[in-house]
């Protein structure tokens, strides 16, 4: 039994004259919560898929434990797969259900019996195993998906948005369980979502997906704290970053008539992008000279619309700021929190 | 340039799919080629001495026959009046029926009846029960209120407006089935977002209900079209095409042809004609589909 | 919106007109049943007459017996409807859910030999089936009954296979069924429904042909259908058999169409719902 170590080698996807993924290039380690993170349409469920065997590449090879499976089927692959919509058998109850994988590779009957019990204990359904899927309410569709992939011990897990479909709660809690069912097992897993959220709480290394590119990868602090392009910056934090159109000089950064300070060092002048996390926008006393816009009282923090020459600024605040709508404050940021962007390629200029 | 995993699967596919793609071969597309073969020979049982390879003889004597233009015309009349007829009363009685509060369910299953019985059955229904003088239904109504008593299928002039009836009547359930589902499908809230835009009745028919019913409406005027164009039983069972030729459509004249008359040529040539028509029929239908 | 009480009498009315339309033949044909061939002469037309099974006895144990044209009808409705489906169910998923290559023109192929004129079909199948001593044979009327069974089969199938969603094989596949047992395990039980309606379609349709059996047909193969002739000569029409036989033909396919009521639209619109070669 060899450990799950995923390898794509420029992988590339198309759909007649549209290409879905421009060489894909990935390596996940064994063991990794791994999450795939972007926008809609950007080529995560299509990667998930070729990983999964589903889904063809038009060029490029996939790797599992130096093995290519690039030709193998995906029930010779040793990958279990959580479908978006779970894909239960509507006409076999959960038990039936979960057991159908091992069925398939003729694994005697008690065997069987025993393995389904420990996967449905794992995830809290053994109560439910002669159910239908119709009788199951959302979440319980979930977990029955899952201990229908967690059941035969599979090298790698495939996830696609499999919280995607529950309420808001009942997602904040599952993600927690799917964390720890995923540690305790130590099985290398692949998780699809648009939630940057999600992501940033559940994966030990993400890659960010834009266009059918991967634009980086790393754990989602590092990602958070160094994004590599303006555009993954504007993805990733919520409310996203301040993206502000700038020229550099000097450690200084000029916005129309106004400076800020950075702390990044570059050569010479050029135009920049930029980029200021809304919590790390002040305000004070002195600085740039903006006008209050809109407040949007979160509770425990206030959102702030701060005008200045037809651009929005926003700055995420504690409550004991006292302005307020339609007037003029100072506002500043601290020189190491912010990011530059290049004008033209939008790539990340400091460190 | 196929991978090993897309050549299995097509495999599987042609594997599962070969046995009925060939089976339709033989069993139309080869009788279909010999029915073209015999439509260029002379076949005719009643003279077997007479054989051999005829060319557009059997084709260039429809041209002169009078017979031939009579069963055309037949089939063109026979085609639209029961597809226009079967239109206007399903789509008439299909909005008047989503108006009532309730017994429509009764009506759903009321029409499935005429549908599912076999055209034959239907044809022998009407002939007897229903038009035969002095004893159908119809003919002692007709008597009852004064209009005296007719042979609705004897009469040459009464018997092709006849078999028209017996065809309406078996068949406008289907197109009233068809646009009523299509109609229950539309959204409420359009309409009620009409009403509101100030759009009276008539309006929110012709400008709502109507585009967003025409594809079902288009699906069942070809199908109509199609089934009235291979219409034999019902019309063989109540007149057999006469009298004369009255009600001697393409279909009947064709049947006559090959199996009263035992000209198999020229019944093939004809059914070549009728091959033709359909086509033709079809293919303006499924242009009038996709356009728009 | 409220609308008057006359308005609403007068639609109720016209619902009952065509109520009363689409029901009566039948249900004059049944009262006809009943009626000894001198009431059925009485005129005016009569309600009130003393019933009588003697048709439907005659009609299936007397004289004028129907009963080997029930079965012959039967065993080739079932005969047809068994190829049909062995056939269609394998041909439809193959179109409605693998890469079949030619897909596009096989479909088209199969809308296409749906137009074939009946009256044209069978001038070569019985110049042919006379050939090789298959007329009056349940082979030989088999075989053409396919010409119009399978491709219908086919349409119907492939609009029930593609309400699947395709996840499900999917799931089946990362669950190592492979694709034959995907299609057995996972696929087939889900589309139980249209294959039972498809089933009644087919036999209905086999059941209530007439043309093919007609010409085809002759003292060992008689269908119901062209049994219905015996009770009609030029010079006397036995009126109370007739309906009697009628109704035992027909019971069945009512009772049957009845049943499936529900999927009678789908079924009835498939050819068209799936033509102009969308696919
Ligand atoms: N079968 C297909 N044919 C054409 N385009 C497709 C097909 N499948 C996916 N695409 C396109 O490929 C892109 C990536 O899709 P997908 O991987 O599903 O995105 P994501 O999961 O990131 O939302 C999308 O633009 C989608 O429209
Ligand atoms: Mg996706």
């Amino acid at each position: 039994m060899s450990n799950g170590r995923v390898s794509l080698k420029k992988i590339v996807k198309r759909h007649g004259a549209f290409t879905a993924l421009h060489g894909i290039d990935l390596d996940i380690e064994p063991g990794e919560f791994f999450a795939l993170l972007g926008p809609s349409g950007s080529g995560k469920t299509t990667t998930l898929r070729i990983v999964a065997g589903l889904e063809e590449a038009s060029e490029g090879r996939v790797f599992l434990d130096s093995t290519d499976i690039t030709n193998t089927e995906p029930g010779d692959r040793d990958v279990a797969m959580v479908f978006q919509s779970y894909a239960l058998y509507p006409h076999m109850n959960v038990r039936q259900n979960i057991a159908f994988p091992m069925r398939m590779v003729g694994m005697p009957k008690g065997e069987i019996d025993a393995a389904v019990q420990d996967a449905a204990k794992k995830v809290h359904i053994e109560h439910l195993l002669d159910r239908k899927p119709g009788q199951l309410s959302g979440g319980q569709q979930q977990r029955c998906a899952l201990a229908r992939a967690i059941v035969r011990k599979p090298r790698l897990f495939l996830l696609d948005e499999p919280l995607s479909n529950l309420d808001a709660k009942l997602r904040l809690e599952t993600r927690g369980e799917l964390k720890k069912l995923q540690r305790s097992l130590g099985v290398t897993t692949i998780y699809v979502t648009h939630d940057q959220e999600e992501a940033m709480t559940i994966a030990d290394r993400m890659a960010v997906f834009m266009d059918g590119q991967i634009v980086q990868v790393g754990s989602p602090k590092f990602v958070f704290d160094n994004p590599a392009t303006a555009d993954v910056a504007n993805f990733i934090g919520s409310p996203p970053m301040n993206l502000i159109p700038a020229s550099y000089a000097d450690g200084r950064i000029r916005i129309g008539a106004h400076e800020l300070q950075t702390s990044c060092r570059v050569g010479g002048e050029r135009n920049v992008i930029a980029g200021i996390r809304p919590s790390s926008v002040r305000i004070g006393p002195s600085g740039i000279p903006a006008r209050i816009d809109l407040i949007e009282n979160l509770g425990d923090a206030l959102l702030l619309d701060l005008s200045l020459d037809q651009m929005t600024i926003r700055a995420r605040t504690g409550t004991e700021v006292t302005s307020r709508e339609g007037e003029s404050v100072f506002f500043s940021a601290d020189p190491t929190a912010v990011h530059l962007f290049d004008a033209v390629t939008r790539v990340r200029i400091n460190d | 340039m196929q991978t090993p995993v897309a050549a299995r699967e097509r495999r599987f596919a042609i594997y599962l799919f070969l046995p009925a793609f060939l089976v339709l071969l033989v069993t139309t597309t080869v009788p279909l080629i010999y029915l073209a073969w015999t439509s260029v020979n002379r076949v005719d049982l009643t003279s077997p001495w007479i054989k051999g390879f005829a060319g557009a003889d059997n084709y260039s004597k429809m041209l002169g026959d009078p017979r031939f233009w009579n069963s055309l015309e037949l089939t063109v009349i026979y085609t639209g009046t029961t597809v226009v007829l079967q239109m206007l009363i399903g789509l008439g009685l299909a909005l008047l029926v989503l108006q009532i509060p309730r017994g429509q369910g009764i009506l759903r299953v009321a029409a499935i009846i005429p549908i599912v019985l076999a055209p034959v059955v239907v044809g022998l229904f009407w002939r007897t029960l229903v038009l035969a003088p002095d004893f159908g239904v119809l003919d002692f109504v007709m008597r009852a209120l004064g209009f005296g008593s007719h042979d609705w299928l004897g009469d040459p002039n009464l018997a092709l407006a006849s078999v028209i009836v017996i065809h309406t009547w078996q068949w406008t359930p289907f197109a009233f089935l068809v646009i009523l589902a299509s109609l229950s499908s539309l959204p409420p809230d359009i309409f009620e977002a009409a009403r509101i835009d100030r759009a009276s009745s008539v309006q929110r028919f012709w400008y709502i209900t109507l585009p967003l019913i025409r594809p079902a409406l288009v699906i069942v005027v070809i199908m109509r079209m199609m089934v009235a164009l291979s219409a034999f039983a019902a019309i063989f069972a109540a007149t057999g095409g006469g009298p004369g030729s009255a009600t001697e459509i393409l279909n009947l004249y064709t049947y006559r042809t090959s199996f009263t008359e035992l000209n198999f040529g020229y019944g093939a040539a004809l059914a070549m004609v009728l091959l033709a028509v359909t086509l033709l029929v079809s293919y303006s239908m499924f242009r009038l589909r996709t356009a728009r | 919106m409220k609308r008057s009480g006359i308005a609403t009498a007068s639609l109720l009315g016209v619902a009952g007109v065509f109520l009363t339309l689409w029901t009566f033949p039948v249900l004059w044909a049944l009262l006809t049943s009943f009626k000894s061939e001198r009431d059925v002469l009485a005129y005016p037309p009569t309600l009130i007459f003393t019933p009588t099974l003697g048709n439907y006895r005659d009609v299936l144990f007397g004289a004028t017996t129907i009963l080997p044209n029930l079965i012959s009808s039967f065993v080739v409705a079932t005969f047809t409807t068994v190829l049909t489906m062995l056939l269609a169910i394998p041909a439809a998923y193959a179109l409605a859910r693998l890469n079949l290559p030619g897909k596009r023109a096989g479909g088209f192929y199969i809308l296409a030999t749906q137009m074939l004129p009946p009256v044209g079909l069978i001038i070569p199948y019985f110049l042919f089936l006379q050939k090789i001593g298959w007329l009056d044979s349940y082979k030989g009327m088999t075989l053409i009954y396919l010409t119009f069974s399978l491709p219908f089969a086919i349409w119907l199938l492939v609009s029930y296979f593609e309400d699947i969603p395709r996840e499900m094989e999917e799931a089946a596949l990362i669950d190592r069924a492979g694709r034959m047992r995907a299609f057995l395990y996972v696929v087939l039980p889900q589309v139980r429904g249209g294959i039972a309606v498809t089933v009644i379609f087919v036999f209905l349709n086999a059941w209530n042909e007439f043309l093919f059996a007609v010409v085809l047909g002759g003292n060992n193969v008689r269908q119901v259908t062209v049994a219905m002739f015996n009770f009609i000569s030029v010079e006397q029409t036995l009126w109370a058999k007739l309906a009697a036989a009628a109704i035992v033909t027909m019971a069945p396919v009512i009772l049957l169409g009845l049943f499936a009521q529900r999927h009678i639209v789908k079924g009835l619109t498939v050819g068209a719902v799936k033509g102009g070669g969308r696919r």
